[in-house]
């Protein structure tokens, strides 16, 4: 009976086996697959256990932290300066998050791997165990400034600066706006309610307008065609003229494109220098331009320029600017001028500007510069990225000169801004007004790009309202106060 | 007393055996004293998790539960001074350790879906008494593992009969709430769990049953695939026990009780002959009989879909829910776990007492879940040790079926809570809150105990040096 007795042993040692290595691979392997569960309580509740991470923009001011709280869970988030900062961080509610605290979520709960080690110092030396901060690249005195100027003007619309040099986003701001914090309730019922009640607001004050809602371009976009212009023909410059016709005959229609005035632009005499055809916003120079260059070559140019991509992150997700290649000539002309099926996100319009203020380098937006442990280590920084290169040094100085020109000349579309009127400080930029609606009823959308200073551009704006009208109107003054803002942010810097 | 037992009066110290008969006492008594120093540290853990001080109550219940503990080695040293002396203390930390954790659920017992009382760790602690007083008893009554082999038939009878009562019994008094499954007897607030004893006793009966037949069970019949089968006229037990088995099964929804039973059975059969084609036909049977089953009744083909698809579907928040709770406990204390208190093993349904070892989990973690599973393994491999020295078959028989049959219950419930097989609803010895299964794991500890005693026993001195009749006193 021996012998059985030992294979029973064996039998035995094979089950205490497979139960040990079960257990390992449960609690070793699966462990955080289980803990990424949906319906895991146990992780749900781990999340207000440990104090959240802060959310602080470049200059110190914190936007989003995690305080003490007496009810059900130990730390209640709050957010200073809600509305205004509510596009960059999002929320944290109970069940779900957006905005950075989405996408930094695990940095600021504290449970990435890059914090494992931390935290089991931490519990080895008996530490309360907390997140990690995160800096955003925000500038608080240019997200003020726009959030501001967004309130002041009360039309729906979004506002993005960049600094051109190295991608940096410092404002991010959207109105109409919501305040999260009436969603970091730990009160469920109360938390639907609240959001029920933001989702239901016809005027969507949960949508992110400066990089989530797409509206044409409109005359903005002749920068792009003037890059393609000016790359497919090297020989051309500024004062190159171009054919600039009272009225443009489309192709196969019987529609006639003309310009805003309906005059002539330039001396009325048919031709006109690219810059004064530029300065002025010549839609039929542009549109004549554009059927000559063709939809592939300011598609591709559109590319460049970061259009047609869905994957951009910063690290939020960015809905994608589109260009659509038109089936016919006389469309091209449309979509030439930043019509048709042109569609941007204030994040593309201030790339737009950027592109030109970087000689024609564009750097990749970023939203979050640096994550720091609690014990003040640093986990994580970016560092500057370039995304393409849509123009060459020259050609970029070439459209540079135009979009100073819009501002400083004194029939450019944004004169009202040039350097007499701000100071002796020198705007470069496009407006835009694009018709908008069923056969063009609706409001006119306004847009605006521009860099500032021009001889060493350090913020590149881009600035869309729903419904406001002109660009030059509802726009460029926004812009232009975000530039002033923190531009003088930068002096006070520079003189400590 | 000490006289007795460190010197055992049959023994000559003087003799040629002499170095080999130490009754290792010693050893036992200070093992058992590391064991309750771990259960001191487990009560003092959850105390100052909990409440940031030791429990108030510590000193009480260590006491108490060191005063069982003694007078368990005392009963040991008297009557089976050549014991294992291992067995004792591994089976007194495991019992610790769960009257810590009962104490550590209790602490928190109104979160509990089935709720817990804070008077639940006095009253497990009464359970224990009761377990070490099975346990003397054994030890006393049954001086010699053979002594059962008397009754083998009326121990059969009084297993199947135990077995038999619940599933007769109306629902309202044997169905444990919650579970479907009647598997209990329900007198006001006292519930019993015959099956715990059923067991035990069925174990003696097999190795009674299969002591007297085995020669005749060996006997080879057909070659079939190089395998050969018994004889068509020896199958009557198998086949009997294997419809007991899924009547259980069918009858009282206990999964996890049909298949220890038909796995003792097998085993036991196996041991007594040798022969693998017992173990194979009684696996094949088996497994045919409880796939037949989750065809035919729902509630047994339930089991294997939240086996398989535990996060399908409504599984996780439905008829998986509680499963999948263990499974996340466990996961959460990752490989150090919470520390006794730290967690939240509140939210797992049943966690006192069939999914006590998903709190383990969770609060010690992998490196405790290891160890505790050690403990158990070397229960089972000191029993199995005696097994195989000790020299009568039946008490061979005996110790090798209970030995297999605590490691087949702790391998049906922790891989059933780990998802290495179905979850079936059976307790996990020592660990679980109740008072029958803490019973009879102790009495089958007393058994173990008294077959490792039988074994190492040193052999009878002869009264005559020389001479072909030999003269010897009985024990």
């Amino acid at each position: 009976m021996n012998r059985a007795l030992r294979r029973i042993s064996i039998a035995v040692l094979v089950m205490f086996v497979l139960l040990l290595v079960n257990i390992n691979y449960l609690q070793g392997f699966q462990a955080a697959s289980l803990a990424a569960k949906p319906n895991n309580a146990r992780a749900f509740e781990a999340q207000f256990a440990h104090q959240r991470g802060s959310i602080v923009t470049s200059d110190g001011v914190t936007i989003a932290e995690s305080k003490p709280s007496s009810d059900v869970y130990k730390y209640l988030r709050s957010y200073t300066h809600g509305p205004e900062y509510a596009p960059v961080t999002g929320y944290d509610t109970l069940y779900s998050q957006t905005g950075v605290e989405a996408a930094e979520n695990s940095l600021l709960a504290g449970n990435s791997s890059a914090l494992t080690v931390r935290n089991v110092i931490d519990l080895l030396t008996g530490k309360q165990r907390k997140g990690a901060d995160v800096t955003v690249t925000i500038s608080s005195a240019a997200q003020n400034a726009a959030y501001s100027a967004l309130a002041a003007g009360g039309k729906p619309g979004g506002v993005v600066a960049l600094d051109p040099r190295t991608g940096a986003i410092l404002a991010l701001a959207s109105y109409p706006s919501y305040d999260p914090n009436v969603l970091a309730t730990h009160n469920g019922d109360q938390l639907i309610a609240a959001d029920e009640a933001l989702l239901r607001d016809p005027a969507q004050p949960l949508l992110n307008r400066a990089i989530v809602e797409t509206s044409p371009p409109g005359s903005t976009f002749k920068i792009v065609t003037s890059a393609a212009y000016l790359t497919q023909n090297p020989s051309a410059n500024t004062q190159t003229s171009v054919d600039s016709p009272a009225q443009l005959m489309l192709p196969q229609t019987t529609h006639v494109l003309t310009n805003n005035d309906g005059e002539a632009c330039g001396n009325g005499g048919g031709q006109a220098p690219l810059i004064t055809a530029f300065a002025q916003s010549c839609d039929t120079t542009f549109g004549k331009l554009g059927m000559d260059l063709g939809g592939q070559v300011l598609n591709a140019m559109a590319a460049k320029f970061g259009m047609n991509n869905p994957g951009l992150t910063i690290p939020l997700g960015v809905a994608k600017s589109n260009y659509v290649i038109p089936p016919s000539q006389a469309l091209t002309a449309f979509s030439a001028i930043g019509q048709y099926n042109d569609t941007v996100t204030p994040l593309q319009e201030a790339m737009f500007a950027a592109a030109i203020a970087n000689n024609g380098t564009l750097m990749k937006p970023f939203l979050v510069q640096q994550v720091t442990a609690s014990d003040l280590s640093t986990v994580q920084t970016t560092s500057p990225q370039v995304l393409s290169q849509p123009v060459s040094p020259s050609a970029a100085q070439a459209i540079g000169q135009m979009m100073l020109a819009v501002v400083q000349q004194p029939d450019g579309t944004a004169a009202q801004f040039n350097a007499q009127a701000e100071g002796g400080l020198q705007i470069a930029g496009k407006t835009g007004t694009a018709q908008n609606g069923i056969n063009n009823t609706g409001l006119d959308d306004a847009a605006f790009t521009a860099f500032a200073p021009y001889g060493n551009p350090s913020i590149a704006v881009g600035v869309i309202i729903r419904g406001g009208g002109y660009g030059a109107v509802a726009a460029a003054p926004i812009a232009v106060q975000v530039i002033k803002a923190y531009l003088a942010y930068l002096a006070h810097q520079g003189k400590q | 007393m000490s006289s007795i037992t460190a010197r055992s009066p049959a023994v000559d110290p003087t003799g040629p055996l002499a170095p080999a008969v130490r009754g290792r006492r010693r050893t036992e008594l200070l093992m058992l004293v590391f064991a309750l120093g771990l259960v001191a540290f487990a009560f003092a853990n959850v105390g100052y998790s909990l409440k940031g001080r030791l429990p108030s109550p510590m000193a009480e219940y260590l006491g108490v539960f060191a005063g069982l503990v003694l007078v368990a080695h005392l009963a040991v040293r008297r009557f089976a001074p050549f014991a294992d002396p291992l067995l004792l203390p591994l089976a007194a930390l495991l019992n610790g350790l769960g009257v810590a954790m009962t104490y550590r659920l209790a602490a928190q017992g109104n979160l509990l879906s089935v709720r817990m009382s804070p008077s639940a760790t006095g009253i497990q602690l009464v359970y224990t008494a009761v377990g070490i007083g099975c346990l003397v008893a054994v030890l006393i009554v049954i001086r010699e593992p053979r002594m059962l082999q008397r009754y083998t038939y009326t121990l059969g009878a009084i297993g199947l009969a135990l077995i038999a009562v619940p599933a007769l019994l109306p629902a309202s008094i044997s169905e444990v709430p919650g579970t479907g499954a009647k598997v209990q007897i329900r007198l006001s607030s006292f519930t019993v769990q015959p099956e715990e004893f059923a067991k035990l006793a069925l174990a003696v009966s097999f190795a009674g049953y299969l002591v007297a037949k085995r020669d005749v069970l060996a006997l080879a019949g057909r070659r079939v695939l190089g395998i050969d089968l018994p004889r068509a006229r020896d199958l009557g037990p198998i086949v009997a026990i294997w419809v007991a088995s899924l009547l259980l099964l069918v009858f009282e929804s206990d999964v996890g009780t049909s298949a220890l039973f038909m796995g003792l059975f097998v085993a036991m059969l196996y041991i007594a002959t040798s022969r693998t084609s017992w173990l194979l036909l009684g696996f094949v049977m088996f497994v045919a009989g409880a796939f037949a089953a989750s065809k035919a009744f729902s509630h047994v083909g339930e089991r294997f879909d939240i086996w398989l698809h535990p996060f399908a579907g409504q599984n996780p928040s439905h008829n998986a829910y509680q499963l999948v709770q263990g499974l996340y406990g466990m996961a959460s204390g990752g490989l150090l776990g919470k520390g006794l208190g730290g967690g939240q093993p509140y939210i797992t349904p049943l966690v006192q007492s069939d999914l006590v070892f998903t709190a383990f989990g969770e609060e010690l973690g992998l490196a405790g879940l290891m160890a505790i599973l050690l403990v158990y393994g070397l229960i089972v491999q000191r029993g199995l040790r005696s097994a195989m020295s000790v020299k009568d078959p039946f008490s061979k028989l005996l110790a090798g079926g209970l030995s297999f049959m605590l490691a087949l219950q702790v391998f049906v419930i922790v891989g059933g809570v780990s998802r290495l097989i179905p979850l079936t609803g059976i307790t996990t010895p020592f660990l679980s809150q109740g008072g029958s299964s803490l019973a009879a794991s102790w009495i089958l500890i007393a058994l173990l105990v008294r077959a490792s005693d039988t074994a190492r026993r040193p052999p009878p001195r002869p009264i005559q040096e020389e001479g072909v009749t030999q003269v010897v006193t009985l024990p």
